[in-house]
């Protein structure tokens, strides 16, 4: 049975302690996979809008440990939030971003996401933060930083405005909401267990060597 | 990065190759087709060389729906060929139409083009194993198995005028403002009044502010669901919404940034063109659009268990590996394949190919489609057989480039009913 998992030795499975799933949500444009996507490699470009769900996987150290973490990006446009909700099952942390630019992404944010949020989410201690994105457009800005921590307060968030487009906080962003999940006890838990679980299946693949991983 | 890959490119400009005029009359439109004062002199010339065509009823839309029309699609052009001379003798039956080159296939599609009624079996069976390029071939040929051109060329401009005004009107119905329709209301109420129809309105009319009106239930500040505002309104957040979307997916295609060469008046029957195919193009699978379906039989959850039911029948061992082991759900990959016909999962010459197949396939877009998804499992089943939940997701998210002719065969070849299926590759 457990066979089948063992040969993957390629990409995602170097090794590493602890392993979290982060849920990406808000409206349509506000950045998201931008976001994603400038944290996972260097490139800063124009994406098309996600449908469903894009998956993403980043190997980082922080705290001294090695996380590796699975990142689902999920789709804003109101059409797909009914299929949503299966996203949200087991993750550990939940980023939760506007447009510094469009006031309705961020009234959207306590209107309708936070509650999604609390309705989906599994983890009662899943942890939170919210991200004011495109804080390079300064001149075009409508959302004041200010209104940003009030709402993080609200919702029990950590709170970082950043800028997908010159990297300003993002790496910044994942990393403060990472370290924050080792913080609380029951999530680190459950990630070490994921971790444990990886380190047999190195140690099980180093002794089952030599299968054949052709192509 | 897949997502880089699918901007749409218009249909090249149109060669003279096709017989009598026939391509420049259908091909996308080309930089210099400036609607009517065009050159030649040939019949085509009030079409405004080189626009598309075609007309539609948009069902589903409103007020106009024609269902009739639409069940009918697909089925009320197989006539009888009798009439039809076989000089050409154009591929019969599954030939194996992929030995017959580009040319040969090139010179059949025009002589099936240019008879004056256009036999769909005989297009779909050339066209299913791939259309060649250029020449405006493929952008007459989607029309036709798209049912938006008719197979009787003699109505192909009568039918494509008409479609182009019904477009106008829908537009106008759905994007114009409430105070416009008001005004222009009271020009009409102007008008007959003055032909002394209506004394009491002409007082009123002079004014289009005046009291009456603005005290009226309906203001632009209505919350009432029911208010004419409060849906101009949803349908300008929508249309605005559709803008930023295209400025992203599309920042480098001229046609969209508006700043092109492109005549407005063709702008705006390539627009119409455009419109009229894509309700066609989904008209089988609007369902998967409408959120209130999602839980229905012919919503998307129904569909991707479709997918899953057609991978199980073809390939047990894959299905249980993917569903069981692996606990990959079909949405987290087949909801993008299916929603949006593969676009994104493919460079888009590669789509293009794939298109030829799910135009012409006699049992529907749908049917080809969820073929193609699964044979796109099969024919990765190694990879997929060795992948943990990560692998095989971020696999299925950036399907590989694989030759497409053979996923294409694969998915031919599946019966639904066939439980011993395996993938040749």
């Amino acid at each position: 049975m457990a066979s089948t998992g063992l040969s993957s030795s390629n990409s995602s499975s170097s090794s590493y302690d602890l392993s979290f799933k982060i849920l990406l949500i808000g409206d349509s444009g506000v950045g998201k996979s931008s976001l994603l996507v400038t944290f996972i490699s260097n490139s800063v470009e124009d994406l098309s809008p996600t449908i469903g769900v894009d998956f993403k996987i980043k190997l980082l150290t922080v705290g001294g440990k090695k996380l590796k973490l699975t990142i689902w990006d999920t789709a804003g446009q109101e059409r797909f939030r009914t299929l949503t909700s299966s996203y949200y099952r087991g993750a550990q942390g939940i980023v939760l971003v506007y447009d510094v630019t469009r006031r309705e992404t961020f009234t959207d944010l306590s209107d309708i996401w936070a509650k999604e949020v609390e309705l989906y989410s599994t983890n009662q201690d899943c942890v939170k933060m919210l991200v004011g994105n495109k804080v390079d457009k300064e001149s075009e800005r409508v959302v004041s930083k200010e209104e940003g921590m009030t709402l993080a307060e609200e919702l029990g968030s950590l709170f970082l405005e950043c800028s997908a487009r010159t990297r300003e906080n993002v790496e910044q962003c994942f990393e403060e909401l990472a370290l924050k999940i080792m913080e609380v006890p029951s999530l680190l838990e459950e990630g070490s267990a994921v971790g444990k679980r990886n380190i047999l299946k190195q140690k099980q693949v180093h002794h089952t060597s030599g299968g054949g991983c052709c192509s | 990065m897949l997502k880089g890959k699918k901007l749409l490119k218009f249909p090249q400009k149109s060669h003279h190759s096709s017989p009598n005029g026939l391509g420049s009359l259908v091909a996308g439109f080309d930089a210099h087709g400036d609607g009517g004062e065009d050159e030649n002199g040939v019949v085509y010339k009030e079409l405004e060389s080189g626009e598309e065509l075609e007309t539609f009823e948009p069902f589903g839309l409103g007020s106009h729906g024609d269902v009739d029309d639409h069940q009918n699609e697909g089925t009320s052009y197989v006539k009888s060929d009798a009439g039809f001379s076989e000089i050409r003798a154009p591929p019969k039956h599954k030939v194996d139409v992929e030995a017959i080159d580009a040319d040969d296939k090139r010179s059949d599609l025009d002589y099936e083009l240019s008879q004056k009624e256009i036999n769909l079996d005989k297009l779909q069976r050339i066209a299913s194993s791939g259309i060649p390029d250029g020449g405006g071939l493929r952008a007459t040929i989607w029309k036709l198995l798209l049912g938006y051109l008719p197979p009787s060329r003699d109505m192909w401009e009568k039918e494509l005028r008409e479609n182009r005004l019904k477009y106008a009107r829908l537009k106008e119905e759905f994007l114009v403002s409430p105070l416009h329709c008001r005004q222009s209301e009271f020009s009409r109420r102007k008008d007959e009044a003055a032909e002394g129809i209506d004394q009491q309105a002409n007082a009123h009319a002079a004014e289009p502010l005046e009291r009456q009106e603005i005290s009226n239930e309906d203001h632009p500040l209505s919350l009432g669901k029911a208010s004419v505002w409060h849906k101009y309104f949803e349908f300008a957040e929508i249309s605005e919404q559709i803008d930023r979307d295209l400025e992203r997916t599309h920042p480098t295609i001229k046609f969209f940034s508006g700043d092109s060469a492109i005549s407005r008046k063709s702008k705006a029957n390539v627009e119409a063109d455009s419109f009229s195919c894509f309700v066609r193009l989904i008209s089988d699978s609007v369902d998967h659009f409408c959120e209130q379906m999602d839980n229905s039989s012919v919503g998307i959850r129904s569909t991707l268990l479709r997918l899953s039911e057609l991978l199980k029948a073809s390939d047990e061992e894959l299905w249980r590996h993917l569903e069981l082991t692996n606990k990959v759900n079909p949405q987290f990959y087949a909801f993008r394949w299916i929603t949006l016909l593969l676009t994104q999962e493919f460079n888009f010459r590669t789509i293009l190919r794939i298109w030829d197949s799910l135009l012409s396939n006699p049992h529907g877009i749908q049917d080809m489609l969820l073929r193609v998804c699964c044979a796109m499992l099969l024919c990765v089943k190694t990879r997929l057989l060795r992948g943990d939940f990560v692998d095989n997701l971020k696999l299925l998210q950036h399907y590989p480039e694989i030759n497409i002719d053979c996923i294409l065969q694969v998915a031919q070849d599946i019966t639904p009913d066939t439980s011993s299926f395996h993938a040749s590759l």
